[in-house]
């Protein structure tokens, strides 16, 4: 399998703050990555940091290239959506298009016609004539009209309603993913994209707190539904976090014996939104 | 990188659309007020008569006059108009983006920064004084068909008295040569315009205007010299197209009439002294500081 993307000892700080903090991954080709973490963890710092936009300490390597000494390069096999809103808002649909398909050796014409052909966008209309959701689909389009290895979401669906979100992975997954393809995704709205993820990845004050495929999650992490003295007990094993459930105890185990655990309630795979503040206030604490 | 940039310019023209609405608008009130001189001189008979009259008579020399007095003051105009577009166009070039956030979007292209501000350069030194040429040839020519028909309402000769002045070449290569030097010699201030445009956060036009303002002032309060208000103040009105004479010079002492009378107003433009000026290039060097300046901030700034 290719390796896309290699981080060994990233940092970047600003001022005396670290934003990223010594981080090391990698992400294959042909994975949908989800990329999450709170507030000010580092997630977009990183990702500026993937697609050149911002320099950083230690070795970073995206598809074989320095990402910030070589981002025109990389950005003819890279793409990415920071936030729905960047479109400019004074430039005509039918202008976007040749501009796109005017500098970008990747970029498909023809399929970002017939993508824009499902839609009820017209090629003469101004960006901000359009409305949120039309501009998300438009950028879609574009984005999903360049043949790239990788593509790299930021809150691509922030501001936007949930049939519209529901839509838009929907499409990325039934015109866009193959196996030759790889996704990077940040987004708050963590249960709405877990299923179509095969890595998670969680990022708290610059550090990397998870770092594992979707289908490893119910080797390693358990979820303990209890009550009464098995609480007491279960609580002898060190979950990560607990927190309290129409008056049981819900704990979150990392690597403990799952058939210990069902001696003690009902146990199940943890959903990876309460696994993320099962790790997050774990670290926290 | 030549693909890119003809893209790049057309976004600049897509963009900014004050780069051919302003010249468009110029030579409509420029026309008008042809037009206009011309309904108001038809009400005098005295003038009239004398243009009737005199189309015959009045001799090669005075005919070239008045054509590149009338022609040339199209020029003036239009040229000072473009500068001042040029003005707010490169504040505004750099700046706009980081405003409407599209910035990402733009950076999401295999573009460099380089690449963008040389846009924005040949946007400032190409595409608006092209514009801006266009826009004076456009003028020239309308005003001389509205002569003409003007002339030939009086029963004069349009042929004889305008078109075959001798002028019209003289006019616009005067036309070109100007616009085209006038954009070359202030491109310290296009660089320093760009520049602000990169950096400031807000209010470009205040932080364009005020260093240029306050700096001489404080050189001259704290240290008693004047050299940056010459650079800056002298440089702007001391264009050496023209054998070390200011045009207003010219003007005034008539020389530019005895000029376009008996040799052309060509002969007064010196290209040689122009390109080999020492300011000339030493300004170049200060845009081409600015402009690497104005790449650096692009690249280096965090736009989240």
């Amino acid at each position: 399998m290719t390796t896309l993307v290699t981080a060994e000892n990233v940092s970047k700080r600003y001022g005396s703050v670290r934003a990223v903090d010594n981080v090391s991954f990698s992400i294959e080709q042909g994975k949908i990555l989800g990329l999450f973490g709170p507030n000010g963890a580092g997630k977009t710092t990183l990702l500026k940091a993937v697609l050149g936009l911002t320099d950083c300490e230690g070795a970073l390597s995206v598809l074989g290239f320095d990402p910030f000494r070589q981002r025109k390069e990389l950005l003819r096999n890279i793409c990415f959506i920071a936030d729905v809103a960047v479109l400019p808002r004074w430039i005509r649909v039918e202008q976007l298009l040749d501009f796109v398909t005017a500098t970008h050796p990747n970029f498909s014409r023809s399929r970002v016609e017939a993508l824009l052909g499902r839609t009820k966008i017209r090629r003469n209309a101004k960006v901000r004539e359009l409305s949120k959701g039309m501009v998300a689909q438009l950028h879609l389009s574009i984005i999903m009209a360049v043949d790239a290895k990788l593509l790299v979401l930021d809150e691509p669906t922030l501001g936007l309603d949930i049939i519209f979100r529901k839509d838009f992975y929907a499409d990325l997954l039934s015109d866009y993913f193959d196996e030759e393809r790889t996704i990077l995704i940040t987004t708050h709205q963590v249960e709405e994209i877990e299923n179509i993820l095969t890595d998670i990845m969680f990022i708290h004050n610059g550090r990397i707190l998870l770092d594992s495929p979707m289908e490893s999650l119910g080797e390693q992490y358990a979820e303990l539904m209890t009550a009464g003295e098995a609480a007491d007990t279960a609580r002898g094993l060190r979950p990560l976090y607990e927190r309290e459930v129409f008056g049981k105890s819900v704990m979150t185990f990392e690597n403990v014996d799952r058939g210990r655990l069902a001696n003690l309630g009902e146990i199940r795979v943890p959903s990876v939104a309460d696994l993320f503040v099962a790790k997050v206030k774990g670290a926290t604490s | 990188m030549i693909g890119n940039q003809v893209a790049l310019l057309k976004r600049e023209f897509w963009e900014h659309r004050s780069i051919w609405a302003a010249p468009a608008a110029m030579v409509l009130v420029s026309v008008l007020l042809a037009t206009t001189s011309l309904v108001v001189g038809s009400g005098f008979k005295e003038v009239v008569n004398l243009a009737i009259v005199g189309a015959s008579n009045i001799d090669a020399g005075e005919r070239r006059h008045f054509l590149v007095a009338v022609l040339g003051g199209f020029t003036i105009v239009i040229a000072l108009s473009m500068w001042v577009l040029t003005v707010f166009y490169c504040l505004d070039a750099l700046y706009a983006e980081r405003k409407d956030k599209s910035i990402l979007f733009w950076r999401s292209l295999p573009i460099t920064d380089t690449e963008t501000i040389v846009s924005k350069l040949l946007t400032a030194f190409l595409l608006i004084p092209a514009v801006s040429y266009a826009a004076i040839l456009l003028a020239q020519l309308l005003s001389l068909i509205i002569m003409s028909v003007w002339v030939s309402a009086m029963g004069g000769s349009p042929g004889h008295l305008l078109w075959n002045a001798g002028a019209l070449f003289d006019s616009f290569a005067f036309a070109f040569l100007f616009i085209l030097s006038i954009q070359l010699w202030l491109a310290p201030f296009i660089g320093w315009f760009l520049f602000v445009s990169a950096s400031t956060k807000r209010s470009p036009l205040l932080l364009g205007f005020l260093p240029i303002l306050v700096v001489p002032t404080l050189e001259y309060m704290v240290v008693g010299t004047r050299l940056l208000s010459d650079a800056i103040f002298v440089r702007s009105v001391k264009l050496p197209l023209f054998g070390g004479e200011r045009l207003s010079e010219l003007i005034e002492d008539g020389r530019i009439e005895v000029a376009a009378e008996m040799t052309g107003i060509l002969s007064l433009i010196d290209v040689g002294g122009y390109l080999t000026s020492p300011s000339l290039w030493l300004g170049l060097i200060v845009c081409g500081l600015f402009s690497a300046a104005a790449v650096f901030v692009r690249r280096y700034r965090d736009e989240s």
